[in-house]
């Protein structure tokens, strides 16, 4: 035990390990037990083929999480906890170990620890209930679930240990073991082509940006000789870096970010991705894989922070504002136009990362060119922006995992109901095969609407989860949607560079509010499209489980925003606890003055435009052109009818005709996904293909070309060689007296 | 006594005939016999040295050569003998068996 600077001995620290790895010995177990039973009754029915052993790993590791988190927030300071399990140092010359460590196992907590360690656990298991749900009621997955049973818990070991991880080595191999499970997962169904191909491109796409991680790293290395957090992250050490080196090597780290968290340029991997079952979705795009690239970015904080690199790095905390803002628009018009209910979810969930992105940025470069370490006002700036960004994490995580699992159910249904009408007579027939033999698009908004009285549960759980991505007032992602657009615009007041991003992540509320109206009132208002939508039923046990979970977690990030969550997770050093220094009442009328009504001008008005372009002009566009009302006779739950009423008479009343834009060359462009895939691929066939057939025509010639040419030119001396080889015994005493006579010449000659 | 320089001169054109002969014929007991030519020739040389240099080392050379020589057609008429037997014919044109 024992270790570095700041460790702290305490109860839960000790078991924290076993957070990481109850999952990662659930995996090989399932895989094995699966392959033992597959097909046994017991283990289909009782064991769920895996889910339910899946299933108590994923309570005990979030219980576990939980009670780790409790600790740090009980501890008050909020300062740094590290365990150490194993440590290795050099051996030194005396036999000794020399105290310092070189590798070694270890946690490390702090506040941003504690955030996504909570967002990965708590998802990770709804996730799981949610599986068990839809894996296991879906024929077409028979006999095969433990693996995907086996590849979850893994993904999530993958996940809780890159968070808990105590070195950026460790880091990187468990982003790695995620990047390996996101492959096997999205390549569930590989017998299928589409999938086994967005599974590669998956793969291939981040493993572009986890190059550059590693060469981050290996400067990281140059720079301070450890990657261990406690020392990296030591303000002492940092002011003896030259800050330009720290600068390309932090900039290297970011491009992987950029990959694992589908940015542009190297987002297209992420839409692809929905090949896999839904709750691969969910886990890949809220809880876990995306969000290691935000986190390796909130990682960096204590670099901008340091006071030796004050406004050293504000270029690099610009590019990172930038390329959030530039995703952030750019994914959310491809949305516009998806019909694919994941697909708009997948756009979505790059649009909000994008979010977080500029809200990182703006948050890091006012921590680099701010003088926050003795400036009070400072400190609070920095600190809620920061927190801001890590708090629309949190309410992005909840809302985009609920929607997608949401969206999960009604597909799941859509299914059901399809099989139900068309194979209704050999019900009793194998119907492995159902699924594939007609062209049905059980994912195509096209086919549903008018399921809001249908499925009410996932309806609200949609309806929420929209809410709150879009940020309408009170609910989930408003309180942090609204620090960072402030943030980008407090930033680009000072830096006019910052008015790109600024600028984006305004007109992307309107967009957002637009294209998430849009999902849910194609889905769920007006009228059922097709025959198989007018026969959806929700059904499936397990599903709404992790649903209502989720919806009310979402309704009460106000709690949160009333606990000061968003100054409580920015600040790294501690000094505020939980509830900050108000209480909880106190704390919400501060918030709330804050946001509402704020002295200065700016942001008053700032603040009212992005209300009124993402909750009024967005949505309201959405309902002129989708909106409508249900079936006569049906009617949805009281808080979700006043909006499809509202719908349908905005609809009725400003409904206008879009066919020309349908039709126009951008909305094409859009349903291309603006050609970026198209753009790889030739840039592919070009650059790749061709530096392949290069070097093969290297090969062939010259490597090849010399051995051939020296196996040749022997063969060839060697026919000649041949030929003096007579088997004549005159021509041998020949050759023997010439062989004397040119040594008697080369004696005369030397000597 | 006989000039030195002359036995040279008679060892000389005895080893270029022996050489020749060695080349030039098919018959295997004929190049035998030019070996021994050639072998002579050595002798020769050893006897002309011997004599120029009043040393007697070079006519013990002589007669170990001579011996060595003796033995030699022994052996080498064996081989012709089963060569013969092999192949009824001790033409050096039709035996080329280190060929293969």
């Amino acid at each position: 035990m024992g270790g570095t600077s700041e460790t702290i001995s305490s109860t839960f620290i000790e078991y924290a390990i076993f957070i990481v790895l109850l999952p990662m010995l659930a995996f090989p177990i399932i895989l094995f037990l699966g392959h033992i039973f597959n097909g046994n009754q017991t283990w289909v029915k009782s064991a769920k083929e895996g889910g339910l052993i899946a299933l108590p790993i994923m309570v005990a590791s979030f219980i576990l999480s939980m009670l780790l988190i409790s600790e740090f927030i009980g501890a008050g300071t909020g300062s740094h906890h590290i365990g150490n399990w194993l440590s290795f140092g050099w051996i030194g010359e005396d036999g000794m170990t020399i105290n310092e460590k070189v590798f070694g196992v270890g946690i490390y907590i702090d506040h941003v620890t504690v955030m996504l360690l909570f967002i990965a656990s708590f998802l990770c298991m709804l996730i799981n209930i949610f599986s068990i749900g839809y894996m296991n009621t879906d024929p077409i997955n028979d006999n095969r679930n433990h693996r995907f049973y086996a590849e979850f818990v893994l993904f999530c070991s993958g996940m809780l240990g890159m968070v808990l991880a105590d070195s950026f080595l460790w880091l990187f191999i468990f982003w790695e073991l995620m990047g390996l499970c996101s492959y096997l997962l999205i390549g569930f169904y590989y017998e299928k082509p589409s999938a086994a191909y967005a599974a590669k491109k998956a793969f291939l796409t981040t493993r572009v940006g986890d190059v550059f991680l590693v060469i981050g790293l290996v400067m990281l290395w140059n720079l301070f000789d450890s990657l261990d957090y406690a020392i990296v992250f030591n303000e002492d050490l940092i002011a003896q870096v030259d800050p330009g080196q720290l600068q390309l090597a932090l900039g290297m780290m970011f491009i992987g970010a950029v990959g694992k968290s589908a940015q542009f340029p190297l987002h297209v991997w992420l839409p692809d991705a929905m090949e896999g079952p839904t709750p691969v979705s969910a886990l890949i795009h809220a809880a876990t894989m995306v969000n290691a690239g935000l986190y390796l970015v909130a990682r960096m904080f204590p670099f901008f922070g340091a006071e030796s690199m004050h406004g050293e790095l504000v270029d690099l905390a610009f590019i990172i504002a930038a390329i959030g803002g530039i995703t952030a628009v750019m994914a959310a018009a491809i949305a516009f136009v998806q019909d694919d209910l994941k697909k708009v979810l997948a756009y979505s969930t790059m649009s909000q990362l994008a979010y977080i992105f500029t809200g990182l940025g703006a948050a890091l470069w006012l921590a680099n060119s701010y003088d926050w370490h003795t400036d009070d006002k400072a400190h609070g700036i920095v600190v809620v922006a920061f927190g801001a960004a890590l708090f629309h994490l949190f309410n992005h995580a909840m809302a985009k995992g609920m929607l997608f699992m949401a969206s999960g159910s009604v597909i799941h249904e859509m299914h059901h109901a399809h099989h139900d009408l068309h194979h209704h007579d050999d019900h009793g027939d194998d119907h492995h095969d159902d699924h594939h033999d007609d062209h049905f698009d059980a994912q195509s908004m096209e086919n549903m609407g008018g399921l809001a009285s249908k499925m009410p549960i996932t309806a609200t759980a949609m309806l929420v989860g929209s809410a709150s991505i879009m940020g309408l007032p009170l609910i989930g992602g408003f309180w942090s949607k609204e620090g960072i657009i402030a943030n980008a615009w407090r930033v680009a007041l000072e830096d006019p560079r910052f008015f790109l991003p600024a600028a984006c992540v305004l007109i992307g509320a309107a967009m957002t509010g637009f294209y998430m109206s849009r999902m849910w009132l194609k889905t769920f208002a007006g009228k059922p499209k097709t025959e198989v939508a007018a026969n959806v039923h929700e059904h499936t046990p397990w599903i709404p489980i992790p649903l209502v979970t989720l919806t009310f977690v979402s309704l009460s990030s106000v709690i949160l925003a009333g606990m000061m969550f968003t100054h409580w997770a920015g600040e790294p050093n501690g000094g505020y606890a939980f509830f900050g220094e108000k209480g909880m009442l106190k704390g919400l009328i501060y918030e709330f003055e804050h946001v509402f009504v704020n002295p200065d001008a700016f942001f008053f008005v700032l603040t009212y435009v992005a209300i009124f372009i993402g909750a009024i002009v967005g949505p309201g566009l959405a309902m002129a052109l989708y909106g409508g009302s249900l079936k006569d006779g049906e009617k949805a739950k009281p808080w979700m009818q006043p909006i499809i009423n509202l719908s349908s008479r905005v609809n009725a009343k400003r409904g206008f005709d879009n066919s020309a834009w349908a039709n126009s060359g951008l909305s094409n462009a859009l349903k291309e996904r603006l050609y970026f895939d198209k753009w790889y691929d030739a840039a592919m066939l070009k650059l790749v293909a061709g530096f392949a057939n290069i070097s093969a025509a290297f090969d062939r010639n010259v490597v090849d070309g010399t051995i051939k040419t020296i196996e040749s030119t022997s063969q060839k001396l060697s026919t000649q060689v041949r030929r003096l080889t007579t088997g004549s015994a005159r021509d041998y005493i020949m050759m023997a007296a010439l062989g004397v006579l040119v040594i008697y010449m080369l004696l005369e000659v030397m000597i | 006594m006989i000039d030195p320089a002359w036995v040279s001169v008679l060892s000389a054109i005895l080893f270029t005939i022996g050489l020749w002969g060695a080349f030039t014929r098919k018959n295997a007991i004929v190049v035998l016999m030019c070996l021994e030519l050639i072998l002579n020739a050595a002798n020769l040389q050893f006897v002309a040295a011997a004599i120029q240099h009043g040393d007697a080392s070079g006519w013990v050379y002589a007669i170990f050569a001579i011996a060595i020589a003796a033995s030699e057609v022994a052996i080498g008429l064996a081989i012709f003998l089963a060569m013969y037997g092999q192949h009824e014919t001790i033409s050096l044109d039709d035996v080329n068996l280190l060929k293969h």
